[in-house]
Parts: C-alpha cells; sequence; structure tokens
C-alpha cells in the first residue's frame, strides 16, 4: 500500500494555505508529518480524509485516486474530543458503526482495543469521569476501533504519563509491524525518530524536507564533525579552534557536550585528526556529526524564516 | 442511509436513556391526566357546575342543621321574609337578631357567619368580620330584597306575581345550525395550539443547535466528521429531535385530550373550548406543525455550527427568533380574523404556515387546494433549509473561535461554489 500526495493547493478567502504540498508513505512504514503551529499539517491531514477539499493537486493509493470513504482510516485529532456524558463503551461503538461495522462486531472490536490499552475497565463508565491520560486512551482505542489500515495520529503522546506512554509506543510499534500505513504528526522529534522511517517537513504551506530520515540525518551530518577535550572548557576550545585552524574547519554549532564543527572545501577528516595530534590536547569526543531529527528541523525551519 | 440512521439512533437513545426528559415527559402527562380525572373525586361543581356522582347518589348535597352556618337579621322595615331568604341562602341556618349591637357582637365573636340589618325596603347593612374574595353574600341578598320588594308591591296592587312573571320570562328555544365552522368555539383551542407549535420549534430548535455547538466544544466533532458526513450528522440529529419532540409532545397532548374525552360528562363540556378538537385540526395541526418545526429545526442546527460555545447559541440564533416571534404575534393578532388577507398569506409563506394555515382549517374557508400548495411549498422548504443547513454546517463545524456571522458565512459558502 502507497500513499501518495501530488502538489495539493487549498485557499481559505483570499489565502492561501498549502502551496504545492507532496509526500508519500508506504504501509508498514511511518511517515512523520512535522511542522510548527500553523504550517498547514492539520490542513493537510483533513484534506487527506476528505474532511475539505483541496483546490488542486492529487492523492493517489496505489497509483488510483483515493477516495477515503472506500477505506478504513483511523484518525486521533490534535483537538482531542468524545462525548464527556456517555459511557466509553457507547461511545466507541457508535463510531465503529458509523465507520461501517456491525454492531457485534463493533463491541467486540471496542472490547479488544480497551482490553489492548489496559482500560477495559472502564467501558461502563462515563468519559468524563476518567483521568486525562485514561481519556486520551480511550480516545487512542476509538481512532483503532474499526481496524484502519491507514492510521493517522496528530501528537499521540500528549499527556500521556511514562507508563501509559510506552503502551501506545507498543501500539503504534504494532500497526507498523503489521504493515499498516501509518502518519505521525508530532512536535515530540524522538518519538517521531523512534517510529518513522521517513519524513515530510512542512513549513508554511509548502514541504521544505522530505524523504529517508536516515538518509537526511547522512546528508546533514556530511561535512561535520564533534569534538570535545578533558582539559578545554567549550569555551577555550571554541577558542582554540576559531584562533588556530581556521583554514580547517568553522564552528556550526555547540552544546554542552561537544563542538560541532564543519570541515572547509578540500580538507578532510585526516588533515584536521593530525593537527589535534600535535595539540595540547586530551581528546575526549571525535566523530562524525550525526544531528537529531530536532536540529534538522530547527536548521531547515530557522532557514527557511 | 446507512450512517443517517446510525446517527439517528444514537441520538434518539441521548433523548429516550434521558432521564430528566422521560421523567419530566411522564410527570407531566400524569400531571395533565390526574387534573382532568379530579371531578370524579373533588367536587368541582362551581366550575363545571356538575355535582360529584357519588354524592348526588346519596342525596348528601345539604349540609344538616347542625352543620349549617348562623346568619342573623335585624328587619328594622318589616319586609323580611324567612322562608324567601332560606331559598336564596340554602346553606345558612337565619335567625333573627334583637339589634344591630347584638348583631355586631355575634359576628365579631365569630358565632355568627354574617348579619344584615335591613333598614329600609330598599337599604340594608351588612356586618362581616373577615370578608373573603369571593363573597357573594350581598349579591344573594340583593337578590331576596328585590324579591321581597316585588312580593310587598304585587300583594299592594293585587297583581298575580306568577303570571307576571312567567311573561317576563317567557323560555325561547334555539337548535343552531353551523354549516361549516364555529369560530366562537373553535377559537381558544388553535390559539392554544399556537403557543404549543411555537414552543415546540423554538425549545426543541434551541437543544438541537446547542447540541451541535456541543460537539463543537468538546471537540467530538473532529472525529465524527471523520467518519461520516455533515450532511447525515446534521439530518440525524434533527430527525432524532423531530422524534423527541413528537413523542414528549404526542404522550402530553395524547395524555391530556384521552383524559378529557373519558372526564368530559364529569366536566359538564367546559373544557370543550380548548381540549375537543375536530380530527382535521390535529391532523393539520400534526402535518403543518411538524413540518414548521422541521424547518426551523435545520436552520437552527445550522446556527449551532457558526459557533464554538454554548453560550453564544441564543446571539447567532437571535434572528431565527426574531422570524419566529413575528410569525407568533401576528398569528395571535389575525386569530379572530383568519379569513383575512394577512392570514391567507402567511398560510402560505414557510417560515409562517405551520401555525396560520391549521388555524384556517381550523376556524376560517380554505379551499383544499390552498391546503395542498401550502402543504407543498412546506416540503420544498424544508428541503432547502436541509440542503443549506448542512452546507453552513459543514462549513461552520471546524471554524473554531469567535461567532461566524451568518452573513459571513453565506457569503463564504457562494464563494466555494
Amino acid at each position: 500500500m502507497k500513499l501518495e500526495v501530488k502538489g495539493i493547493r487549498k485557499s481559505f478567502g483570499d489565502k492561501e494555505v498549502l502551496h504545492g504540498v507532496s509526500f508519500q508513505v508506504e504501509g508498514g512504514k511511518a511517515l512523520g508529518l512535522l511542522g510548527r503551529n500553523g504550517a498547514g499539517k492539520t490542513t493537510t491531514i483533513r484534506i487527506l480524509m476528505d474532511v475539505f477539499h483541496a483546490d488542486s493537486g492529487e492523492i493517489l493509493l496505489d497509483g488510483a485516486k483515493f477516495v477515503p470513504s472506500r477505506h478504513q482510516i483511523g484518525y486521533l485529532p490534535e483537538e482531542r474530543g468524545l462525548y464527556p456524558k456517555r459511557t466509553v463503551i457507547d461511545q466507541m461503538v457508535y463510531l465503529a458503526n458509523l465507520r461501517g461495522l456491525k454492531p457485534r462486531e463493533a463491541k467486540e472490536s471496542a472490547k479488544k482495543w480497551l482490553a489492548r490499552l489496559e482500560i477495559a475497565e472502564y467501558e461502563t463508565k462515563k468519559l468524563e469521569t476518567l483521568s486525562k491520560g485514561n481519556q486520551q486512551k480511550v480516545q487512542l482505542a476509538a481512532t483503532l476501533v474499526s481496524n484502519p489500515g491507514i492510521v493517522i495520529l496528530d501528537e499521540p503522546f500528549s499527556g500521556l504519563d511514562p507508563v501509559n506512554s510506552q503502551i501506545l509506543k507498543d501500539v503504534v510499534n504494532e500497526l507498523i509491524g503489521e504493515g499498516r500505513l501509518v502518519i505521525f504528526s508530532s512536535h515530540q522529534m524522538s518519538y517521531v525518530e523512534e517510529f518513522c522511517d521517513n519524513i515530510a517537513i512542512i513549513n508554511q504551506g509548502e514541504v521544505v524536507l522530505a524523504g529517508d530520515l536516515k538518509e537526511i540525518k547522512k546528508e546533514y551530518g556530511k561535512n561535520r564533525l564533534v569534538l570535545a577535550a578533558e582539559n578545554y572548557t567549550m569555551e577555550q576550545l571554541a577558542g582554540k579552534v576559531e584562533k588556530e585552524w581556521p583554514e580547517l574547519v568553522e564552528i556550526s554549532g555547540r552544546n554542552k557536550e561537544f563542538l560541532i564543527l564543519e570541515l572547509k572545501p578540500g580538507v578532510d577528516r585526516k588533515g584536521l585528526l593530525a593537527k589535534l595530534a600535535g595539540a595540547d590536547m586530551e581528546v575526549e569526543r571525535f566523530g562524525r556529526y550525526e544531528p537529531s531529527l530536532n536540529d534538522i528541523f530547527v536548521r531547515k525551519v530557522g532557514e527557511e524564516e | 442511509m446507512r450512517k443517517f440512521s446510525v446517527v439517528l439512533k444514537y441520538e434518539l437513545k441521548e433523548y429516550f436513556t434521558n432521564k430528566v426528559f422521560m421523567g419530566l415527559t411522564l410527570f407531566l402527562a400524569l400531571l395533565g391526566a390526574a387534573a382532568l380525572f379530579l371531578p370524579r373525586f373533588v367536587d368541582l361543581s362551581g366550575l363545571t357546575g356538575v355535582q360529584v356522582t357519588e354524592e348526588a347518589d346519596q342525596g348528601e348535597t345539604s349540609p344538616s342543621e347542625e352543620e349549617k352556618e348562623v346568619f342573623l337579621y335585624v328587619d328594622k322595615a318589616g319586609v323580611v321574609r324567612p322562608e324567601i331568604l332560606q331559598q336564596f341562602f340554602p346553606h345558612v341556618s337565619w335567625q333573627e337578631a334583637a339589634d344591630e349591637t347584638s348583631v355586631k357582637t355575634k359576628v365579631e365573636a365569630e358565632e355568627a357567619g354574617a348579619g344584615f340589618v335591613v333598614t329600609g325596603p330598599t337599604e340594608y347593612e351588612y356586618y362581616i368580620f373577615n370578608k373573603s374574595m369571593d363573597d357573594r353574600n350581598t349579591a344573594a341578598f340583593d337578590q331576596a330584597m328585590q324579591c321581597f320588594y316585588r312580593m310587598d308591591y304585587a300583594d299592594t296592587t293585587g297583581w298575580n306575581l306568577e303570571e307576571i312573571d312567567a311573561v317576563y320570562n317567557m323560555p325561547i328555544t334555539v337548535t343552531e345550525q353551523v354549516l361549516n365552522k364555529d369560530s366562537g368555539s373553535n377559537y381558544w383551542y388553535c390559539y392554544i395550539l399556537v403557543i404549543i407549535v411555537f414552543m415546540l420549534i423554538v425549545y426543541y430548535g434551541q437543544m438541537i443547535a446547542v447540541s451541535v455547538t456541543n460537539e463543537k466544544s468538546n471537540r467530538a466533532i473532529e472525529v465524527l466528521v471523520t467518519s461520516t458526513s455533515p450532511n447525515s450528522l446534521l439530518f440525524g440529529k434533527v430527525i432524532a429531535g423531530a422524534i423527541g419532540g413528537v413523542f414528549q409532545m404526542g404522550i402530553l397532548l395524547g395524555a391530556t385530550l384521552l383524559s378529557y374525552q373519558i372526564n368530559r360528562e364529569q366536566w359538564g363540556g367546559v373544557l370543550d373550548i380548548f381540549l375537543h378538537i375536530p380530527t382535521e385540526v390535529i391532523l393539520a395541526f400534526a402535518f403543518f406543525g411538524l413540518g414548521g418545526y422541521l424547518f426551523y429545526a435545520f436552520l437552527y442546527g445550522a446556527m449551532g455550527a457558526l459557533v464554538s460555545k454554548t453560550e453564544d447559541v441564543s446571539k447567532s440564533a437571535s434572528g431565527l427568533m426574531i422570524v419566529i416571534m413575528i410569525v407568533y404575534f401576528f398569528s395571535l393578532v389575525q386569530l379572530s380574523n383568519v379569513d383575512g388577507s394577512v392570514m391567507k398569506v402567511l398560510s402560505f409563506l414557510p417560515v409562517s404556515s405551520y401555525s396560520t394555515m391549521f388555524a384556517r382549517i381550523g376556524m376560517g374557508t380554505v379551499a383544499l387546494w390552498e391546503i395542498i400548495v401550502s402543504f407543498l411549498i412546506l416540503v420544498a422548504s424544508i428541503f432547502g433549509a436541509g440542503i443549506l443547513g448542512a452546507k453552513l454546517y459543514r462549513m461552520g463545524t471546524l471554524r473554531y473561535g469567535n461567532p461566524i456571522k451568518l452573513s459571513t458565512a453565506l457569503k463564504d459558502l457562494k464563494k466555494s461554489e
């Protein structure tokens, strides 16, 4: 199963909010859909769900036009909400029925997911009587109650404690392992890195970076190294690098543990290593820099602005 | 269609498992029925003119001599005839007092219920300790005094009072043949039905609007619109509200009308003007009332979708409320002139035919073709309101924040098409 979003444009009134968004995602792999607040992620998802109609562009599933009503889609919206005064099982069965399950199947599936998410004892309770974390789990159960082939999770971890987060992580991994097509939208980059093979970063209504996450990390780490020394503070080390080896490297970033250096054109790691060996420096850390998704996101979105 | 029925079922469950809704319906129905069964157990003859059957059979309508209240009189003019007085006050034991002071003292001591001091053939003084709101003693005593006067006059002149009375009070027999509508007797139930349909539209319309807004404010709409079409959601909600309303009103009206029918004899038919409603008026009320309700319910649903907080619903629906109030005002004011041109025009407009057409059917002259055309216009308008409502609902449901003005919503709708 392969879902392709191609050149989606959407305007509200006179304002165009999506300027040709494109990305693709395959079954058994998760796509991280990233972007700042108001970047256009939710609008893109709503177009996918056929809540909004795109002005132009197309969405294909396995090469054919994607018609959402013909597929089971589970959508966990960022704006959580169910019926606070109705029982958990009542509303889950209702949603499953709306998505095409027969009453009996709907009840069985609802019970299965409540048990899987360890909240079976609350099935006859009104939603408003549950803790925020358990309400969040009910919402996830409601998303999955129709056993969807396509799952769209918008900030699924917000409001969950570490124990519940672990349960959710296991469920998401199961979904991916079962070959379902998962779109995962979150600001918590560590979760995206954990689940997603591909990412698409949307900024101001357009995709500014998309592709295989490993390749992107490799590309962003190219010609960049990390350096730390036991007998230098970060300040001293930065001063030394800027003063003694300006023709070899420039400092592209730093944190509490190391400096990030970018090799100048024509310089390789061996050249820098030779210089380090001759310096009065007890090297603690030296190696290829692998950027975190957070670094890539901040850098890419920052560049665009 | 299947999704519509799922929404309908879920929304109906909301009504029928709601303890307040069901409890209130049953309570009011029982209350209405109990009130109409009252004349079987309580003497309401003052209101109905009919004695409680059991008591009448036993001949216990008159209290015993010991139970009778004591009234006093002093006859300074020498005109009082005690046997006549007794006929005007059958439940009173009359005693003649020595003088005015004695009357006053006994009334003050509550040894006598009232006292009358007759000072001339056409004058008397009335003594009472606490005068009640419905004290009719002076009215009865006035009649007794007039009777004394006439009898004295007849005695003096030698007239036969019975003969004169028969000539002056000759009974006339009338057989009324109303060939079409009797507006006098139909007015009140039409009046009541106009009020009922008005309340039905406003009450359930608001409930639907609040229910739509609730789904926005608790964000359930986010999941709902991705699970089914907005049309199924709005139509399911409105039709469920209609069924809930018809159920509640049906139970209340049914219990009231049936209870009255059972006890009509005991009521002496005094409530016929409110509750003895002809079948054709009930049918017209059912069809036009339900049609008008659906017409407004779709629009109320759309108004609910234009706001995000339940406290903004009444503001959003104020335009609709104004239209409904104007129709209500005109319907009631024109009820005494149902064949006038204002009522004729109003009975064809979908915003007002729900109350004016059945009033015309109940009280005026209306041709069958007029009823059919008016109903067809109403049905077409319901579909129109449904389609417009669903479009506004679809557009408004996912727009949070400040309330959307209807004019803005319509402009956006036009643009998007």
